[in-house]
């Protein structure tokens, strides 16, 4: 039970990471995708794209390449004297990248959905560009971000394919609750297996469901509702 | 004073604008699609590819073969948009201090009394009808101590009685605030009422600048705008005068009569184009209350019907009437004429 209870802290922490880093890069990408109309958007917005789409080892592996100590990445990080791979920073990484379209994607519909000349109203208002953003921009696309967040966040908890590659699947150290269940069918430990699979779906039940409540709540209160 | 020379390309023609305003209350007239919106977007600097100048009052904000190209938000220009584009997630309160970043209370008193919108200040912009939400949002201008306000037709897609009550605001604005403003409309008799100096635009030119009166009668002559609304708007005071439910108005030097609303001090009352009466001689007896002499300024064809503009006791008049009846009293310019106007003709606007 208490290794349960060490499997979920642990994935509610890489989890979390992941959308922390991914919600401010994220929202940044999204915004430059909504508003850019210059050469080169197409481009950016394919290659954004691309882990929804590549099978997650293979990016794994990737990652791996860049992390690994002689990698681009990898050298910055031993220079610093960081150790990242095969530690639960490593699956916070996994995570974040895999999840980064599924938070670009509803943040910049909801960017793309906010009337562009409400911001510029704010700018002649006094606002500088950053200013406005933080004040209008940001809280029109509050649904989009909020959906961005928890698809992100779900995404994390459920990481499997890349987290194994870079961090792999050590008890105590980098075995999430994806990686757990796996593991524990490995071994024949099929009950223990579905009581983290129980945990997995009470987690992101209660992740959707808050988000829902949330989202009701606002809407009202936009519509001028008590 | 504002100088405004600035180049603009716009999708199928080039905004050109070269003009010195020196009115308090600029009128940019034209038909719809000629530039006017797309000029306030450029003075507000709210408009990439902008070229030239715009100075105000010795304030350059634009000059762009000195690299000078102020930001808006240091431009002190409050921009009223057509449909008033209030922030969704704000409160109308919320909305009109938005600018008010270290403002005083007062400022804010000010706005929100002048424009009486203390009973909405709690409120949802979503839950506004349209006057409300146009009058929160020139609040929301005033409140941010503009030095020139942008006013795209504020009172477009209001409907008349709503048009009124605003209208009585704009002049407050103009003469108590003393905010210099550039006013978009297609209404004649707004235009006549509320401005001082007018720019007709047509396809991104200037055709026609000077005082709002000589704008609009040269603006008719060379085909008008088709969009155009024609009335006659007079704003005066309500004199204490008052007999079988008929009230003296002054505006300027002529006083008319108007339908007694009960009160005196200021008053705006609008008459139809087709509810004045023209005649060529000296009315002996006649029932209307109102039997002003004239002289016809100019006349056009409109529609079907003649538009006569006439001076009377110091107002400007635009009368409609069939061309053969306008033949038959030989309107033209120059001509003596006598109108009248029955006292239930003026529809109150505030």
């Amino acid at each position: 039970m208490s290794a349960d209870l060490s499997i979920v802290l642990l994935t509610l922490r890489v989890a979390l990471a992941a959308t922390l880093v991914v919600l401010p890069v994220g929202v940044l990408a999204a915004w430059w995708l909504a508003r850019w109309r210059g050469p080169g958007r197409s481009l950016v917005e394919t290659m954004l794209a691309l882990p929804l789409v590549l099978p997650p080892t293979a990016v794994g592996l990737l990652l791996l390449e860049l992390l690994r100590p002689a990698g681009a990445i990898g050298r910055l990080l031993s220079g610093l004297n960081l150790e990242v791979l095969f530690t639960w920073k490593a699956a916070a990484i996994a995570s974040a990248v895999m999840a980064f379209p599924l938070m670009v994607r509803p943040v910049r519909t909801a960017f793309e959905e906010a009337d562009p000349r409400l911001t510029s109203l704010a700018r002649s208002l006094g606002d500088g560009p950053i200013r406005a953003f933080r004040r209008i921009a940001l809280p029109l696309a509050w649904r989009g971000i909020l959906a961005g967040t928890v698809l992100a966040f779900a995404r994390a908890v459920g990481e499997f394919g890349a987290t194994i590659l870079i961090a792999g699947s050590i008890p105590g150290r980098t075995q999430t609750l994806a990686l757990a269940i796996f593991h524990r069918t490995q071994i024949g430990q099929d009950a223990e297996a579905l009581r983290l699979v129980a945990i997995t779906v009470a987690i992101a039940f209660v992740a959707l469901w808050s988000t829902e409540l949330l989202r009701t709540r606002r809407s009202r209160r936009l519509r001028g509702e008590p | 004073m504002i100088t405004i020379d600035v180049r603009l390309p716009l999708e199928h023609f080039d905004l050109a604008v070269a003009a010195e305003l020196r009115g308090r209350a600029v009128g940019l007239l034209g038909p719809s699609g000629s530039g006017k919106t797309s000029l306030l977007e450029a003075i507000a600097g709210l408009r990439r590819g902008v070229t030239g100048r715009i100075v105000r009052e010795g304030e350059v904000l634009l000059d762009s073969a000195k690299g000078v190209r102020l930001p808006p938000e240091r431009r002190r220009v409050g921009y009223v948009p057509q449909e008033s584009l209030l922030f969704p997630h704000l409160s109308v309160e919320e909305n009109v201090r938005y600018a008010m970043r270290g403002g005083s209370e007062e400022v804010f008193r000010d706005a929100v009394e002048i424009l009486e919108i203390v009973p909405l200040l709690p409120r949802a912009p979503a839950t506004l009808s349209g006057g409300e939400r146009q009058r929160v949002a020139l609040a929301r201008a005033i409140a941010s101590r503009p030095r020139l306000l942008l006013l795209d037709e504020p009172l477009a897609g209001v409907d008349v009685a709503l048009r009124g009550r605003i209208v009585p605001y704009l002049l407050r604005i103009r003469d108590e605030l003393a905010i210099p403003f550039l006013y978009v409309t297609h209404n004649t008799g707004e235009a006549a009422l509320l401005l001082e100096e007018g720019l007709w635009l047509e396809r991104g030119r200037l055709r026609a600048t000077g005082p709002i009166g000589r704008v609009l009668e040269e603006s008719a002559r060379v085909g008008g705008d088709s969009g155009a609304v024609i009335e006659n708007l007079f704003a005066g005071t309500l004199e204490e005068l008052a007999r079988d439910g008929v009230r003296g108005f002054r505006v300027g030097d002529a006083r008319l009569f108007v339908p007694d609303p009960g009160h005196t001090g200021r008053g705006v009352y609008a008459v139809a184009p087709s509810d004045v009466l023209l005649a060529a001689a000296a009315l002996p007896a006649v029932s209307a209350r109102n039997v002003l002499e004239g002289m016809v300024s100019s006349a056009r064809d409109a529609g079907g019907l003649r538009l006569v503009s006439v001076e009377a006791s110091g107002l400007a008049w635009t009368v409609s009437l069939t061309a053969a009846a306008a033949a038959e009293l030989g309107l033209e310019p120059g001509r003596r004429v006598w109108l009248a106007v029955k006292a239930a003709a003026f529809r109150p606007l505030s």
